[in-house]
């Protein structure tokens, strides 16, 4: 069973994060929607 | 042979009669999400009365900020939001960028609600249902091996639902309050798309375990943050005070809508607990048609229009209701909830979260060991500080000088009380808010 004490989770939990595409759309999209933003303003 | 078989049969019972409940827990929660965030959109038509679009948006998520910490303190306790969070830390990060991609598609609706009117702005930004089952196909296997009749439903009511957006904006075409028709389409179809991806971390955090209710007061950090960016980024620090002092009068309104859209949005995410992005979206986008209610029968809001545009803005709206029914009545087979399992455990394998904490969180219930959530006098203390913001604002509150039509505005006050209560007592009784 895995754990979330298990150091090596704990330590590359950033790397994850940053690894995974999941979080690079939202950000893809956020930009995007500033951009807009900037334009409808 | 039989008398081991039994047993594993009536377990097997009991999961498929568990998981219908929470089908049907999630359907639920989607449409009285619809009805709550419908009605949290009127105070924006507060636009009209010379208050910048900004400063109304940060306003609202003052009430929002305040409401996304007392609810989850007054349900749970902010013990359980701790408990969550040590359990699976990496969620803050989602939960802030959720929060920020909120931000700017509210204050993308704001624009587009000044620029071509609430009834047409709303159906257009919920086109953020098309590209929820989008990501949520892609992203958490949701609608495989559904079968063909689900997928049916499913598409099938995403391109009703198109066909209904196109024809509002269609009728937007001659409807720009402000000239800027074409600059309010887009804001609207901009929020959508906002909206549609915020589900992304969402669907991540109910696959991995995370309460709703943990969630969300995280997710607000990103959206005041990123509000208050917006807000002194273009208006300044100095302009924006002063405005803010100048708008005291009508604080405690917006304020409140941001409270009204939180108790919505709380059941949204019960909705995409439950019955995934896919379907949670359009059920939730259901707000359509409460935001048309608000907007024709308490505020006039199409009053001395051409009888073409209503046929094609009531005709818009019902093509994309029709379309959200088809979806909501594709529920997900037990094969396609296999798949869903196998990405929460994709996730925890992924971010190193409990395999028995993803497994009973996806079930609506607390993990083996997991201590029952209690509130503390710091929750009690939020929860009256937070009370007493608001009750300061109402002090200085003034009726905003709008026409109002009372008894339509009466009756779906009390349309909306009646669904939260059987909604909250559904939630409670099922997953006692997990």
């Amino acid at each position: 069973m895995e754990s979330t004490n298990n150091p090596k989770a704990r330590s590359s939990r950033w790397s994850s994060v940053l690894t995974d595409v999941h979080f690079w759309v939202p950000v893809a999209v956020l930009i995007a929607g500033l951009f807009l933003l900037s334009f409808t303003h | 042979m039989a008398s081991e078989a039994q047993p594993l049969s009536s377990a097997a019972a009991q999961d498929i009669s568990r998981a219908k409940k929470l089908q049907l827990l999630g359907i639920l929660s989607g449409f009285t999400a619809g009805a709550w965030l419908g009605a949290a959109e009127a105070p924006t038509k507060l636009v009209s009365i010379g208050i910048s679009p900004i400063a109304i948006s940060l306003i609202m998520v003052m009430g929002v900020f305040l409401a996304r910490w007392s609810l989850p303190a007054l349900i749970l306790g902010t013990s359980s939001v701790r408990a969550d969070v040590r359990r699976a830390p990496h969620l803050i990060i989602w939960a802030i960028l959720a929060g920020c991609l909120w931000a700017v598609a509210n204050t993308l609706t704001v624009f587009a609600i000044r620029d071509i009117g609430l009834s047409i702005a709303f159906p257009l930004w919920n086109s953020n249902s098309l590209l929820g089952i989008l990501w949520g196909f892609l992203f958490f296997n949701e609608l495989r091996q559904a079968g063909w009749r689900r997928w049916t439903g499913v598409l099938g009511g995403a391109l009703i639902m198109c066909a209904g957006a196109t024809l509002l904006a269609v009728a937007s075409s001659t409807q720009g309050p402000t000239g800027h028709s074409f600059r309010g389409v887009w804001a609207a179809l901009g929020a959508g798309v906002l909206w549609g991806t915020m589900y992304i971390p969402y669907r991540k955090a109910y696959l991995t375990g995370m309460n709703p209710l943990s969630f969300v007061t995280f997710f607000t950090f990103g959206e005041l943050g990123m509000m208050s960016a917006l807000a002194i980024g273009y208006t300044g620090v100095t302009p924006l005070w002063q405005e803010l002092i100048s708008a005291r009068g009508v604080i405690f309104w917006l304020m409140l809508g941001g409270f009204i859209w939180v108790i919505g949005d709380l059941f949204q995410q019960y909705a995409a607990k439950y019955v995934g992005i896919s379907r949670g979206i359009p059920l939730s986008n259901s707000n359509q048609l409460w935001g048309l209610l608000w907007g024709i029968f308490v505020f006039g809001e199409l009053h001395g229009r051409s009888s073409s545009t209503y046929a094609q803005v009531i005709g818009g709206s019902l093509l994309m209701m029709l379309g959200v029914g088809a979806v909501a009545f594709s529920s997900a087979s037990g094969e396609e909830q296999t798949h869903w399992k196998e990405a929460a455990q994709r996730e925890g394998r992924r971010y190193g979260v409990a395999a028995d904490y993803v497994e009973a969180r996806m079930d609506g219930r607390q993990a083996a060991g997991e201590s029952a959530p209690s509130r503390s006098v710091w929750d009690w203390l939020l929860v009256a500080a937070a009370t007493a913001i608001f009750v300061v604002f109402a002090s200085m509150a003034r009726v905003p000088q709008l026409s109002l039509n009372l008894v339509p505005a009466a009756l779906l006050t009390t349309a909306l009380l009646v669904l939260l209560f059987i909604c909250t007592l559904a939630l409670w009784r099922t997953t006692r808010f997990h």
